[in-house]
């Protein structure tokens, strides 16, 4: 529906799990069909030590360009401030304003984005090929002499403080925020990329500019251009304008692999809204790291419990029992670690019905496990649904920032159908037992507390918190 | 929607500069199913895209919600393929399918490996020719789209406040309930119900269907004959005839939710149907309005910290429509200000005009728009079917970058009098205050 649709845009709304449609990874059972392959693309390194990739396609006359630096809320300190400086960089620029920025971006047509994730910070610019002497430049500015102009960063924050409350108006936006703040507590990965109101508020321009300088050096950051452009041009205007990028001191990087969290018994957060018509869930663990090398055997997994329309989750959940519109499950994976969840929401009243369908419905990935049968229809939905996943310059850009990232090469697309098709029955089995959680599950439940308090202590070991809570945390 | 995802519909307010007629062919089935392809191999996919000529602008009181309600039946069963087999089947080919509901269409969507075509002419000639209505299934998928309903309700603002403003903004014209339809009507539907509209509505000589990808036109002809031609004909749907009576003042509405943070506004004006002359103007205008950090609502709500988010939105519609301007205010701003702050911007333009450059702007955003939708075989076939449907001619496609170019600010300046005054406009404000007095 139309209008749902933009209403997701205005509220930023989030669909949660693996989204099931379009971007779900399958491929013909024909042996004649085309096999679908990474597109050539250069893979260099400046004399300062950026990273550069180049991959043209020539379908629309367009560009999709990023630069990804090596920030993340992962270094935060204070919380928020990788994603508030990586916004801070459409702030100005030592030559333009924002609006002088806004104007010229707009004024093409073009879009130029800024923000971090857990592990990365980065820059997206999408624009006409025609504009690239204009487009490339600006970008070039927006990444290298950002001036954090302190007027506007206090706007900045304003802006953010006001969204995170407004976040809060949407379980589905949020339930991940306190899914993994709760599963990770003291490790790293569980600082929310937004940070909260608080912290937020108290971060200076000095702060921004120093977390600027401490990360954003080229030997951390590497330049992804995508689309319809001449390499060789490319090349020589990337040379000119980034080749001066100069590197800083190092700066100490947190251990990820320490304080991993031991989840020794069951425990669960309840979120209170007192207004909620139904409840949001979230159950799981701890889960994968993106480089494991069964990632494509627990993705073909995955896919049969809770990663499309007839996985065993949605078929008990919505199809047979009508508790929901949609249940999912999804390995959310991060560079050392990652999470597991089952999610669904449901009306207040069937709370406890649908936690323990869910819970049933789990169960059997040991019970019963998958039979061949499920197994070939599995295999051959992921390899269906993989290269509309890798058509457009910005799916392409979004790619190889992951190779960046996580390590990764063309592997990953070129190697994928072999992959999928080696998987026997027993791989399942040594892949459930080996990497979904079974004991101490950790729950959140977003809903009205009154009601669901009984419930949730069936469960776990309880904490409360009220919605409007600062940040996303248990305590 | 069938269910819940991240798939954003791809841009359909935009025009097919770059491509040329002879990239999409078409031709016609005896039972008057229209059929477009378009060959695209970048990727060894394809979809197909069924655009059904039935929405919530076909429904009545009592059964308000039926359409979506279909789109939801059609998963759940026919003659070859019973209860659960359509999803099941399509997957194991490596398919995946979904469908969205409109005011005017109702429009499933199958995307799938070039090699699963035939399977999936098979599934939907089935379910359009043989659906087999199951007083179970019924039921169940009742709680399904009350779910989707109430999850629309507690996850988004705009959902909750534009089924409110649609309700008193038409008070005669369909357009008036919300497409998921009122909650009452979900539970209350009968099987005859049911039967009647599949037989009504999902007839060969209602459907438009793009297919785009990997595929080759004889191929397509060839499984089209065999699978679709031998479905019959219906007698045409009733067609509709409710004209929304002209508004003669502002209509206002006011909607109470506790856990909303700031109050947020929404302005809906008249407009008219996407085939008029003036869709053009109206689409730039609200680009002009909020399209970029430098649109008009950005640079007076946003960079004056009065608001924290100003959007536009204009359906493309069979029948006279709404335009929509949407605004969240920012910390300590009351509705009244933000209703006051995002009204000027608009009589400003109404009284002063626009800018050659901000139209300009404008022009190359959709341009930007085209190329995105181009890029995908999901965006051709969606956009190219959207095309057909909401223009009422293929061949206005190719109008449409002379349709756009040939606005001017003189033209932006008249439709913003036009359509944007205050008699014409009903105002819906959604806050967590409680109202008081008498």
């Amino acid at each position: 529906m139309r209008t749902h649709i933009i209403s997701c845009a205005i509220a930023a709304l989030f669909c949660f799990g693996i989204a099931g449609c379009s971007t779900m990874p399958a491929s013909s059972t024909d042996a004649t069909a085309v096999k679908f392959t990474m597109p050539e693309f250069d893979n260099y390194t400046l004399d300062n030590g950026l990273t550069v990739y180049l991959l043209p396609q020539k379908e629309v006359p367009l560009i999709s360009m990023a630069a990804v630096v090596r920030a993340g809320s992962i270094d935060d300190n204070p919380s928020g401030i990788a994603s508030l400086t990586a916004r801070s960089l459409m702030l100005g620029t030592h030559r333009q304003t924002k609006a002088q920025i806004e104007q010229i971006a707009d004024g093409l047509g073009a879009s130029i984005t800024a923000g971090a994730d857990k592990e990365d910070s980065f820059v997206l610019a999408q624009f006409m090929s025609k504009d690239s002497a204009t487009m490339v430049p600006l970008f070039a500015n927006i990444v290298q002499t950002p001036s954090f102009n302190s007027d506007e960063l206090n706007k900045l924050k304003q802006r953010q403080i006001a969204g995170l409350s407004q976040a809060k108006e949407s379980p589905r936006a949020v339930i991940n925020r306190y899914f993994e703040q709760f599963l990770f507590a003291e490790h790293p990965y569980a600082k929310p990329v937004s940070g909260n109101r608080d912290s937020l508020a108290a971060i200076t321009a000095k702060q921004v500019r120093q977390f600027y300088d401490d990360y954003y050096q080229p030997q951390d950051s590497a330049i992804i251009v995508v689309g319809d452009f001449d390499v060789g041009q490319m090349k020589a205007q990337l040379q000119q304008l980034f080749g001066q990028w100069r590197e800083g001191s190092q700066v100490a990087r947190s251990d990820l692999d320490k304080q991993l969290p031991k989840l020794d018994k069951p425990r669960v957060l309840v979120v209170n809204k007192p207004d909620a018509l139904e409840t949001t869930f979230l159950i799981g663990g701890i889960g994968i790291s993106r480089d494991n090398p069964d990632f494509i055997g627990l993705e073909v997994v995955n896919t049969i419990l809770g990663g499309r329309f007839t996985s065993w989750l949605n078929d008990e959940l919505r199809v047979n029992s009508g508790l929901t519109y949609g249940a999912r499950s999804h390995f959310n994976t991060h560079a050392h670690a990652g999470v597991f969840t089952i999610s669904s929401f449901t009306n207040k009243k069937t709370t406890q019905a649908a936690i323990d369908l869910a819970l049933k419905t789990y169960a059997k990935l040991w019970q019963q496990g998958v039979d061949a049968k499920t197994l070939a229809s599995a295999k051959a939905y992921v390899k269906g649904q993989f290269p509309p996943n890798y058509e457009t310059n910005q799916q392409l850009v979004s790619l190889l920032k992951d190779m960046y990232i996580y390590g990764l090469d063309e592997e990953v697309i070129n190697s994928f159908d072999e992959q999928v098709d080696k998987l026997t029955v027993a791989d399942t089995k040594r892949l459930v037992t080996q990497y979904f959680p079974q004991q101490n599950l950790q729950f959140v439940l977003i809903g009205n507390a009154a009601e669901i308090m009984p419930i949730a202590k069936q469960y776990g070991e309880v904490k409360v918190v009220n919605i409007n809570d600062i940040g996303f945390s248990a305590n | 929607m069938k269910w819940l995802c991240s798939l954003l519909l791809a841009c359909v307010s935009c025009s097919l500069w770059a491509t040329s007629a002879d990239d999409i062919q078409r031709f016609t089935l005896k039972n008057g199913m229209q059929i477009m392809v378009i060959e695209d191999d970048s990727i060894p996919n394809a979809n197909m895209y069924l655009f059904w000529k039935v929405g919530s602008r076909n429904e009545a009181p009592g059964i308000t919600g039926i359409s979506h309600f279909f789109e939801h039946m059609m998963f759940n069963g026919a003659k070859t393929y019973g209860p659960k087999q359509f999803d099941r089947t399509m997957e194991a080919a490596g398919g995946a399918n979904n469908a969205y509901t409109t005011e005017n269409l109702t429009v499933y969507t199958n995307w799938f490996p070039v090699s699963a075509m035939e399977t999936i002419f098979k599934l939907e000639a089935d379910r359009i020719e043989h659906l087999d209505i199951d007083a179970a299934m019924v039921e169940s998928e009742r709680r399904v789209v009350t779910s989707e309903r109430s999850t629309g309700l507690e996850n988004s603002n705009w959902r909750t406040l534009s089924e409110e403003v649609k309700g008193v903004a038409f008070r005669a014209h369909p357009y008036s309930w919300p497409v998921i339809g009122h909650e009452s009507d979900i539970a209350a539907w009968s099987l005859a119900d049911l039967q009647q509209y599949h037989q009504t509505y999902y007839a060969p000589n209602n459907a438009l269907v793009v297919i785009a990808g990997a595929v080759k036109l004889a191929q397509v002809k060839a499984l089209a004959e065999k699978y679709f031609a031998p479905i019959p004909a219906q007698a045409p749907p009733r067609s509709i005839k409710t004209v929304e009576p002209k508004q003669k003042g502002e209509r206002r509405v006011f909607v109470h939710k506790a856990s909303v943070s700031t109050p947020n506004i929404m302005l809906a004006y008249h407009v008219p149907a996407t085939k008029d002359a003036d869709y053009y103007g109206l689409d730039l205008l609200a680009g002009i309005l909020s399209e970029g950090n430098s649109s008009r609502l950005s640079r007076a709500l946003i960079d004056k910290q009065i608001a924290i988010a100003a959007e536009t939105y204009m359906p493309q519609s069979f029948d006279p429509n709404l335009f929509y301007i949407y605004a969240i205010a920012a910390p300590k701003v009351s509705a009244k200000q933000l209703e006051q702050a995002l009204l000027q911007p608009i009589e400003n333009i109404a009284k002063n005009g626009v800018t050659e450059a901000e139209l300009s702007k404008v022009k190359n955003m959709r341009l930007m728009d085209f190329y995105r939708a181009m890029e995908t075989i999901n965006g051709k076939a969606n956009t190219i079917g959207s095309y057909e449907l909401y223009f009422g001619d293929m061949n206005k496609l190719f109008d449409a970058p002379a349709a756009y170019s040939q606005v001017t600010p003189a033209d932006i300046q008249r439709i913003a009098q036009q359509f944007l005054k205050r008699e014409n406009r009903t105002v819906g404000v959604l806050s967590s205050a409680k109202e008081s007095g008498l």
